[in-house]
């Protein structure tokens, strides 16, 4: 292991909403090829971390830093945390009446490019890449034509997260509860295409209260967060600890 | 909503304006553009009337807009948007439903930039036996900066009392919550904005004729980028 492989620093990370401090001191390392799981009780602080990376600007960083690839992301704009390869798939998506998904794509798809200094993508090459995404997360034809979360069911939101993050191809991706309100068929579903993403060079991040989602995506680190800290890291097998004990066992 | 007041002696019945386009009996208008200045149509029992109102910067100072609805069944969808960066803009709709069994339904959204100010006044009257009416109004207005202004004036005046009326009316700002949204799909804040605007304005564009609709969508684009 070598300072190259680090993909995601996080140190001392202290973060508060409305004058409340929710993150108390946060450290994790992600090294290229991980998934990490972060659990933990409702109230710990697993969202807000989640908010914090992807730049949300009703949280406020007091202290610690984070970096991502050697690069200071707290000093980031959201758009171009996204940019550099982060990628959120938020709890609660939110819709966009009369944007299309086509339309909504395309605009993130070539603000990137833009920042690149690269040409919009051409017309057949965005068609070509819509149809291998939208297959990935089983979504038909007519998808792409919807308005962004519109009258989309908790599965159908879920899956058009994940058809996102495969469309941006994240170096880091950050799951958010992506299991809440998903029956056991979405849950496959969108556990497949976590997966089919899956590469040496990229990390993940998976939040969640339950064990359910970590059946199908199978995490390399496991972190336990209480209170707005790290209370225990371990291996998978913490998983299991916790679906048998529950989280009263963790001292903040 | 239902409203249910049941009040004779306020009504005031008015004569349909002199130079009103009538449509006639079972007969369709479709009518699409700035509409500036008075406007008034009445409809006879069955006509319907398809009015989609564009308002673009520079283009319209304001719009006064009558519709009567005389006879039985006759259907008036009225919608439009409106685009302010400077100066007034006023629209003012009224619908007076003279006989009963007639629908009308308004969807007007505005965007008020700079230091621009909008006035929207809408009156949905039924007269007393316009029985089994159906009137629906709605006023959208976001506004675009710390100048500027939007007035909305959401009046029902029902003088019957088996009806079915709403109104709504909203002023407000660009959702941070879309906008972070997008942000974070990499999408700058400039172009957030122009897709929310876009996003507003849509309910409407679906009104404008299909064979226009893309040319249309293309001015609105233009249009909120230029904000």
């Amino acid at each position: 292991m070598n300072e190259n492989d680090i993909l995601l620093e996080i140190r001392g990370l202290h973060a508060s909403i409305g004058g409340r401090e929710i993150l108390k001191g946060i450290d994790m390392v992600i090294r290229k090829g991980e998934v990490h799981a972060v659990m933990g009780p409702n109230g710990a602080g697993k969202s807000t971390l989640s908010a914090v990376l992807v730049g949300r600007p009703d949280y406020v960083v007091t202290a610690g830093t984070v970096t991502f690839l050697g690069q200071d992301l707290l000093a980031l704009s959201p758009e171009e945390r996204s940019w550099a390869g982060i990628f959120l798939s938020f709890q609660y998506p939110i819709e966009i009446p009369g944007v299309s998904i086509t339309n909504f794509m395309k605009a993130a798809i070539n603000a990137r490019r833009k920042a690149q200094g690269l040409d919009e993508l051409s017309p057949s090459a965005f068609i070509k890449l819509m149809k291998e995404k939208m297959a990935l997360v089983q979504m038909k034809g007519e998808f792409a034509k919807r308005e962004v979360n519109v009258g989309f069911s908790g599965g159908e939101k879920k899956r058009n997260e994940i058809f996102q993050m495969a469309m941006l191809d994240p170096t880091l991706s950050i799951l958010d509860e992506t299991d809440s309100g998903l029956d056991v068929d979405a849950l496959r579903i969108v556990a497949e295409g976590v997966n089919a993403l899956r590469s040496p060079e990229k990390g993940a991040i998976v939040i969640t209260h339950y064990q359910r989602l970590l059946e199908y995506i199978v995490p390399d680190v496991v972190h336990v967060l209480k209170d707005g800290r790290i209370v225990e890291t371990g291996g998978r097998e913490l998983v299991d600890f916790i679906d048998r004990n529950g989280y009263d066992g963790f001292k903040a | 909503m239902k409203e249910k007041i049941i009040d004779r002696g306020h009504y005031v019945e008015v004569p349909v304006p002199a130079g009103a386009t009538l449509v006639p009996a079972g007969q369709r208008l479709a009518v699409c553009g700035p509409l500036s200045g008075s406007c008034a149509y009445a409809l006879e029992a069955g006509a319907s009337l398809d009015l989609c109102l564009l308002a673009f910067p520079g283009e319209s100072a304001g719009t006064e807009l009558t519709v009567d609805l005389l006879g039985e069944g006759a259907e008036a969808s009225l919608s439009g948007l409106y685009v302010c960066r400077e100066g007034e803009y006023s629209l003012k709709v009224t619908v007076r439903h003279r006989v009963g069994g007639c629908v009308s339904n308004q969807l007007f959204n505005g965007i008020v930039a700079g230091s621009a100010r909008s006035a929207f006044d809408g009156r949905i009257i039924v007269a007393p036996d316009a029985q089994k009416t159906k009137a629906y109004q709605t006023n959208h207005n976001l506004l675009l900066g710390l100048e500027a202004r939007a007035e909305t004036r959401p009046q029902l005046e029902i003088y019957a009392d088996d009806v079915e009326c709403s109104h709504g009316a909203t002023v407000g700002r660009l959702d941070e919550a879309g906008q972070f949204y997008m942000q974070s799909r990499g999408i700058t804040e400039k172009e957030a904005r122009v897709l929310q605007m876009i996003s507003f304005l849509s309910p409407v564009l679906e009104h404008v004729p299909e064979g226009r609709r893309e040319e249309v969508a293309a001015r609105i684009e233009q249009t909120v980028r230029s904000l």
